[in-house]
């Protein structure tokens, strides 16, 4: 596989703010990588760097093989989808699309065969004189989409263009917008704060908080083997419990909810007397009759969708339990809670790294 | 060059040039001649002077005759009531007005438009329509007061020292009205109807609402708005020039018109820098607190 | 009391309440079409016994209109057309950035907007005839006056600029436009309106100008309409109604501009001068 994008040693200060630390992340040509992180992680601030946006003060960005650090947005040849779509309001469907194309000086004549070709496969034919104010909000996405496409770029840059789009309509992108890197086989870079998003169409997902990558890999490897507490809890939802346990000996901790200390038999890889965090992802625990799981917990919450039921315990902390289909359970009732072995993480408690 | 080229297209240099230029014109045209201003207030300037850099520097002496001058406190005392009067006076018909067409009637926001007329028409003909209604014999406005049993005999308003000031305030309130009236609706509209719901379900009744509410809401809008009212009067110079010309013997004459009546009839240039002088650190103290209110709407 | 009612009586007494605010407006022009005995009536007429539509081309006649005017429009042209092409670029960097420094240059910009002209004419005057720009009088007073408005218009258009979103600008970046090229072909004609309506008040302003023009222009040929009407009206002047016709003709095309575009020029001006 080869590089087409790679970060080496970039790092980004606004003043004293130190918004991007080192990173170093590399990019498969033809692969889908989304950034993921919360608000302010500096997911927004590494796309941005990328397209030129953003002057970088340390490290090197290249696309292509080529060193890009210095030159400007418009020599780097990538493509970049906004949160906003950015569609030229004075221009119409056609001018905005053929933007990049008359600036490079294509002819009237190839931007007007261009447009049309690129409408036919998003699906704006009919609209291309139409101007943004008169497009709802899902055709102003594809307008921004097509106005990528119709470029040939080195890389697709998504900075969160979902966001502005109801549910129903978010779902659906989701899929035409994969479906539309693996027909180009293009280079896409994909911002959300939303870990479905993520999950759902990237090959590669990079976890980003305060600036550093927490952790990179394909989807499913995060979710099965999340290498410290903030990736554990970002990625998966609703998110995983965390249990606080004190080792002892006979590979089995002692874990205290509230209720008073009990014991249980797992096995960790730390020495006696460690502080770790014991994870167990919500999907991952099942309720039992009262005294037939691990352990026992009162119910303070139980709540149904229908096809799931959600039930949160009286402890501290509270632990989230989520059950394919029906479970009558109420407000007070106690019950037993059930796990398997292969589904706990373990965290140190102090340095939140998997152990 | 290439470097250059590509930083003025692409980079720092683009938004340096465009700056860049603008702030050394301005520099040159507002910046010099204000440090000048303040040079030429420290030396003795006549006519045979006027066209050499050097002059005799003479210190405070230029500051020290003016205020030994015996209209000098006068012109000041005249300056005062000037500002006063005028702002006073915009302000409050302007808030009354503001206030009227806040309760958007059909035709409120056309006819409100209207009124600003009066702000974009040229100041000397303001002054020249002003200085024929205020006419002692034969002007309108003697006429409708005396219709209406406010005078019993006609007032010379240019030529009464007593009224010639005054000729020049209503003029000039007239003037400023209809700004001040626009930008009070501004502030007016920005307040939320929700506010003002809130406090009718809370019991609030008109009155209590005009003061607990609007005026609170409206005081970093009014406060920008008098200190503009204060700059835009210092600047007030072709209702002067139109109506009385300071006189008659200085009854109203202020500062911004005395200051170049030296300058320019007396050619007293040394003189008129220092009441500029003077001025111009008045108007900027008002500027530092206008700044300071638009500040605070902006961030607000 | 119905709203509809209620209404209608609030629009009457908005109504008559702009008659009397505008009076002096009307009376300007009623008083140039009477008579020369009939302006001194008392009490006087309220409309004129015989319209003297003829005053208005004898007082341009007679005044040498044509030239004033056409260097009231001079001035006005210059100053603007100085304005608008040194403002913009710097209303777009002050709009665009959000620093220390650029604080700084608003702060010197809003400084300088208050600077009365009658007390910066003295150091102008000066330093225009130490260099010799007065030997063009009217390039001096374009210059004083640009520098005199420019902050005002920065002011104005730096509201319209910020109200561009800088994503218009990094999507055309990325599209592959220059700064330079994004700013002329995004940017600029976005804030169009908003830059026009702020050229519109700058020229009205600079087309009544008169403390600038009265001190530097000494040549009565070169001299704009705001001295020639300083002129007409002597002390012991009794020719009222030509002073009105001459006031009358001045005026109107400002007002005619002004009430055409009113709605436009309101929202300009309120969207900037408080921000």
């Amino acid at each position: 596989m080869t590089k087409q994008i790679e970060f080496s040693g970039v790092n980004k200060h606004y003043g004293a703010y130190h918004a991007l630390k080192d990173i170093n992340l590399s990019i498969d040509k033809g692969s889908f990588v989304a950034l993921v992180g919360p608000s302010g992680c500096g997911k927004s601030t590494l796309l941005r760097s990328l397209a030129g946006l953003e002057k970088i003060t340390g490290g090197d960005i290249s696309i292509a093989g080529e060193v890009v650090t210095t030159l400007p947005p418009r020599r780097r040849d990538v493509a970049m989808v906004f949160q906003s779509y950015a569609l030229y309001p004075h221009m119409t469907v056609e001018e905005n699309l053929t933007y990049s194309l008359r600036v490079h000086g294509v002819s009237k004549a190839e931007r007007k065969k261009a447009a049309a070709e690129v409408a036919v496969t998003t699906g704006l034919t009919g609209l291309l004189h139409r101007y943004p104010r008169e497009l709802s909000g899902g055709q102003r996405q594809r307008v921004a989409m097509s106005r990528a496409i119709i470029r040939n770029p080195k890389a697709f840059l998504f900075d969160e263009p979902l966001s502005n789009l109801d549910a129903a309509l978010r779902v659906h992108m989701r899929k035409e917008i994969r479906a539309l890197h693996d027909r180009l086989g293009a280079t896409s870079v994909y911002v959300t704060h939303d870990q479905i998003e993520a999950m759902t169409m990237a090959d590669h997902v990079v976890v980003l908080r305060a600036g550093v990558i927490e952790q990179q890999g394909r989807p499913l490897d995060l979710y099965d083997k999340p290498a410290n507490k903030f990736v554990a809890g970002f990625i998966g939802s609703p998110a995983m419990n965390f249990l606080p346990a004190t080792v002892v000996e006979g590979g089995s901790v002692t874990v205290d909810l509230g209720n008073g200390p009990f014991s249980l038999t797992i096995p960790v890889a730390a020495p006696v007397g460690a502080k770790v965090l014991i994870g167990i992802r919500p999907e991952h625990l099942t309720l039992t009759a009262s005294g037939e799981g691990r352990f026992d917990a009162v119910v303070s919450f139980a709540e149904s969708t229908g096809s799931t039921t959600f039930v949160t315990t009286a402890t501290t902390p509270e632990l989230m339990v989520v059950e394919t289909g029906r479970r009558l359970v109420a407000t007070g009732d106690r019950a037993g809670l059930a796990f398997s072995d292969a589904s706990v993480h373990v965290f140190d408690a102090e340095t939140e790294q998997r152990l | 060059m290439r470097r250059l080229y590509s930083s003025l297209v692409d980079g720092r240099g683009f938004d340096l040039c465009l700056i860049g230029i603008p702030l050394v014109f301005l520099i040159v045209l507002s910046g010099v001649p204000l440090v000048y201003n303040v040079v030429m207030s420290f030396q003795a300037v006549d006519m045979f002077s006027l066209g050499s850099f050097i002059r005799p520097w003479v210190g405070f002496d230029n500051y020290r005759q003016l205020i030994s001058q015996p209209e000098f406190w006068p012109i000041m005392g005249h300056t005062a009531t000037f500002l006063a009067a005028s702002i006073a006076g915009q302000f409050l018909f302007g808030f009354a007005l503001a206030l009227l067409f806040w309760l958007n009637f059909p035709g409120a926001s056309w006819l409100r438009g209207l009124f600003l007329v009066s702000w974009v028409m040229p100041g000397l003909v303001v002054g020249a329509v002003w200085n024929w209604l205020l006419s002692g014999d034969f002007g309108v406005f003697n006429f409708v007061l005396h219709q209406l049993h406010i005078i019993s005999g006609n007032v010379f308003w240019r030529s009464d020292p007593a009224f010639a000031l005054w000729s020049v305030i209503i003029a000039n309130i007239w003037l400023g009205t209809s700004f001040n009236m626009i930008m009070l609706s501004v502030g007016l509209s920005s307040i939320p109807d929700d506010l003002y719901e809130a406090a009718e379900l809370d019991g609030a009744g008109a009155l209590t609402r005009f003061w607990t509410i609007t005026l609170p809401m409206m005081r970093s809008s009014i406060g920008a708005l008098i200190s503009l009212g204060l700059i835009f009067t210092l600047q007030q110079f072709d209702l002067f020039a139109a109506i009385t010309s300071g006189g008659p013997n200085n009854s109203s004459n202020v500062a911004q018109y005395w200051a170049w009546d030296l300058s320019f009839k007396q050619y007293d240039f040394a003189k008129g820098a220092a009441i500029s002088v003077i001025m111009i650190v008045v108007v900027m103290l008002a500027s530092v607190y206008y700044v300071r209110s638009t500040r605070h709407e902006v961030r607000g | 009391m119905s709203e509809t009612t209620k209404n209608r009586l609030l629009l009457v007494f908005a109504l008559l309440l702009a008659a009397v605010y505008l009076f002096p407006l009307y009376w300007m022009y009623i008083t140039a079409l009477k008579t020369g005995s009939e302006m001194f009536r008392t009490p006087p007429s309220f409309w004129p016994d015989e319209p003297q539509w003829s005053i208005f081309p004898f007082v341009f006649q007679l005044k040498g209109m044509n030239q004033f005017l056409w260097n009231s429009t001079v001035i006005a042209s210059g100053s603007v057309a100085l304005i608008a092409v040194l403002g913009t670029g710097a209303s777009y960097v002050l709009a665009r950035y959000r620093n220390v420094w650029i604080d700084v240059g608003l702060f010197l910009v809003l400084m300088l907007q208050v600077l009365p002209a009658s007390l910066m004419i003295t150091p102008i005057f000066v330093l225009f005839t130490l260099t010799g720009i007065l030997d063009f009088p009217r390039t001096a007073v374009i210059l004083a006056i640009a520098a005199k408005s420019m902050p005002f218009f920065i002011v104005l258009v730096r509201a319209t600029f910020m109200s561009v979103p800088m994503e218009l600008e990094e999507a055309a970046l990325v599209d592959g436009n220059s700064r330079a090229g994004a700013f002329w072909s995004i940017v600029l004609p976005l804030a169009r309106n908003g830059i026009l309506v702020a050229a519109i008040l700058i020229f009205m302003q600079a087309f009544g100008e008169f403390v600038y023009s009265k001190s530097l222009i000494q040549e009565i040929e070169l001299q704009p309409s705001s001295v020639g009407l300083n002129a007409f009206m002597g002390p012991n002047t009794n020719e009222w109604n030509r002073i009105m016709a001459f006031a009358s003709i001045y005026v109107t095309p400002i007002l005619a501009t002004f009430v055409l575009l009113q709605r436009r020029i309101v929202s300009g001006l309120t969207s900037g001068a408080l921000k």
